[in-house]
């Protein structure tokens, strides 16, 4: 299923955590007009739902207690800084922002800030889930290794021919390559296709 | 006694690329500057400060920084590329002024110092294109000036385009002011596709469709083609191979309003029978009546006080009623699609009944859905844009 655009903002739920006044008006007027949501937070609440967004003011840093950092991770930050000093930058990396605005806002570049976080937020979560599925591999290639080996020993075949006869053995099963060593592994043989 | 004067800047270009469009948004902005000068029932007069960028884009900036830091203005009406009111923007919102901008543009702005008062992308884009496919072609051939008008409109036709199961057959850009399009016009008659989008602007445009007519005729091909921007002054220019052009627009002169057949006496009585208002000159003379009206009404130009004695009085125009929206700066106004016919004019043939609300970052636009159930802002407004033919 293809995942929503990031250019529509509709229906979006944000957070905001914003001191100055001003400010917090400019973001409320555009985010009524790019129909996000837009729920104040103080950062001393504890937040129990999923927002799909935070915008978090620079002013508020560090988020000490646990129950102020409990979004963190769950949907992208948007930082708004206020300086650019690298003790404060620094701070700011404890939220791990997907984009960032420079106070004093203005309407221009919020939207542009939201889809940036939106878009490298929903990038980041596919990498991650991709180096996931490489560790996953990575760990299971010393059971193909010995799946390989054993099956060099028992049929008398070099290393390139054993891990094809394994491969084509593991298509016509329907398993992965790394389900099927871990059998032959088990098994000491090539199990028989069923069915 | 002499009422008091109120000083306008008009911004718009003579000569360049796109100088016809820029004289035809003096014209019109001097036309309704004379009028408002002359009615009793506004207590100022306005000055008009004309300044003239020539095109070239970094003039924009220094033309603005001088009628605000030594003529005085507030207001400032003009720009006509976006290119050309993103060098405004910064100086208008520095120093707090209000940028009355009259063109149709692609959306994805919303300056508290700007009131936009031409189409937005759902005036425009949307209309056309959905017309095009629920009854042409889900195939278009697109060719545009390379810039952002183009880029994004291609975008937003690409997604309905593409929700309709269609193809984007083509994207062919020019530089602006390129006249060189043999090359475009020998691909299309070569790939004979059932539509071509023209996003180009001024003369590159006016050369495409003079070579587009001769080339398809040439080859015995009827392929029909798409403008959200052609106006009657530009038929003019091109002459008889502007014919058959399916154009959205807010504004034609055969629009069959009391307002507008007004409107277009005074202008042949001002600038000949043989000369036409076109839609960005005719958003001028709209700017200028929705400033003084707003002026009049807040009895100072500081410029607070004028947006919010902007926001939301109805105005009938020429295009009929045009409201400021308060809640983005963007104008409610009426779509409408149109023809282009060999006498230089547009035949409507259809138009939305009632003014549209603006959504210029097209938060409620949903590729899927058929604009008869499309929405906008959910509010109270007459916003649907059920579509009705005009006879």
């Amino acid at each position: 299923m293809s995942r929503p655009s990031s250019f529509s903002l509709r229906g979006r739920r944000a957070i905001v955590a914003i001191k100055d006044e001003r400010d917090a008006t400019i973001v409320r007027r555009q985010f009524e007009r790019l129909g996000v949501d837009s729920i104040a937070w103080e950062p001393t609440e504890a937040i129990d739902f999923a927002p799909d967004l935070a915008l978090i003011d620079d002013e508020f840093l560090p988020l000490t207690q646990p129950a102020r950092r409990a979004f963190l991770g769950r949907c992208p930050v948007i930082a708004l800084l206020g300086t650019e000093t690298p003790s404060r930058l620094k701070l700011v990396f404890e939220l791990d922002p997907a984009s960032f605005l420079v106070k004093p806002l203005r309407s221009a570049g919020i939207y542009a800030a939201l889809v940036m976080a939106i878009e490298r937020s929903e990038r980041t979560s596919e990498l991650k889930q991709q180096v996931l599925k490489l560790e996953q591999r990575l760990r299971s290639r010393r059971v193909v290794l010995a799946a390989v080996l054993q099956v060099m020993h028992s049929h008398a075949l070099a290393e390139p021919a054993a891990f094809a006869l394994i491969r084509k053995a593991a298509m016509e099963q329907r398993k992965t390559i790394e389900e099927l060593s871990a059998e032959i592994t088990a098994k000491g043989m090539l199990p028989r296709a069923t069915g | 006694m002499t009422k008091p004067s109120v000083p306008v800047g008009i911004i718009c270009s003579q000569s360049g690329p796109y100088q016809a469009m820029g004289r035809e948004i003096l014209k019109s902005a001097m036309m309704a500057v004379d009028e408002i000068n002359n009615q009793t029932e506004f207590g100022f007069s306005i000055a008009a400060h004309i300044r003239d960028p020539r095109g070239i884009i970094s003039e924009y900036h220094t033309v603005c920084d001088d009628l605000i830091r030594n003529v005085g203005v507030e207001h400032i009406i003009g720009c006509y590329t976006s290119a050309s009111r993103k060098q405004v923007l910064p100086i208008v919102e520095r120093t707090d002024r209000l940028l009355w901008y009259p063109a149709r543009y692609e959306g994805f702005e919303c300056s508290d110092n700007v009131i936009y008062v031409g189409a937005s992308p759902n005036h425009n884009v949307l209309p056309l294109v959905r017309y095009v496919l629920d009854n042409l072609s889900r195939e278009i051939f697109c060719v545009g000036s390379n810039y952002v008008w183009t880029w994004e409109t291609n975008r937003v036709t690409r997604e309905l385009v593409s929700a309709a199961d269609g193809h984007i057959l083509a994207e062919r850009l020019l530089e602006l002011g390129e006249s060189a399009v043999g090359h475009i016009v020998d691909e299309i008659v070569r790939r004979k596709p059932p539509i071509v989008f023209n996003t180009l602007v001024g003369s590159s445009s006016y050369d495409f469709i003079r070579a587009f007519h001769a080339g398809t005729k040439a080859a015995g091909l009827e392929i029909p083609m798409l403008s959200c921007s052609l106006c009657e002054p530009e038929l003019s220019i091109v002459g008889p191979a502007s014919a058959g052009c399916i154009t959205s627009s807010a504004y034609f002169e055969s629009i069959r309003l009391p307002e507008n057949r007004a409107f277009v006496a005074r202008w042949k009585a001002r600038y000949g029978d043989d000369s036409s208002p076109s839609v960005d000159g005719q958003s001028a003379y709209v700017a200028v009546y929705l400033l003084a009206r707003a002026l009049q009404r807040a009895g100072t130009s500081n410029i607070a006080e004028v947006r919010r004695a902007a926001a939301g009085h109805r105005y009938n125009s020429p295009q009929g009623p045009v409201w400021i929206d308060g809640g983005n700066n963007h104008c409610v106004l009426t779509p409408r699609l149109a023809v282009s016919n060999p006498r230089g004019q547009f035949d409507i043939f259809w138009e939305a009944d009632a003014p549209v609300k603006p959504d210029p970052y097209l938060t409620q636009l949903d590729v899927a859905v058929s604009p008869s159930r499309e929405t906008s802002a959910g509010d109270a407004l007459p916003n649907a844009p059920h579509l009705r033919v005009v006879k």
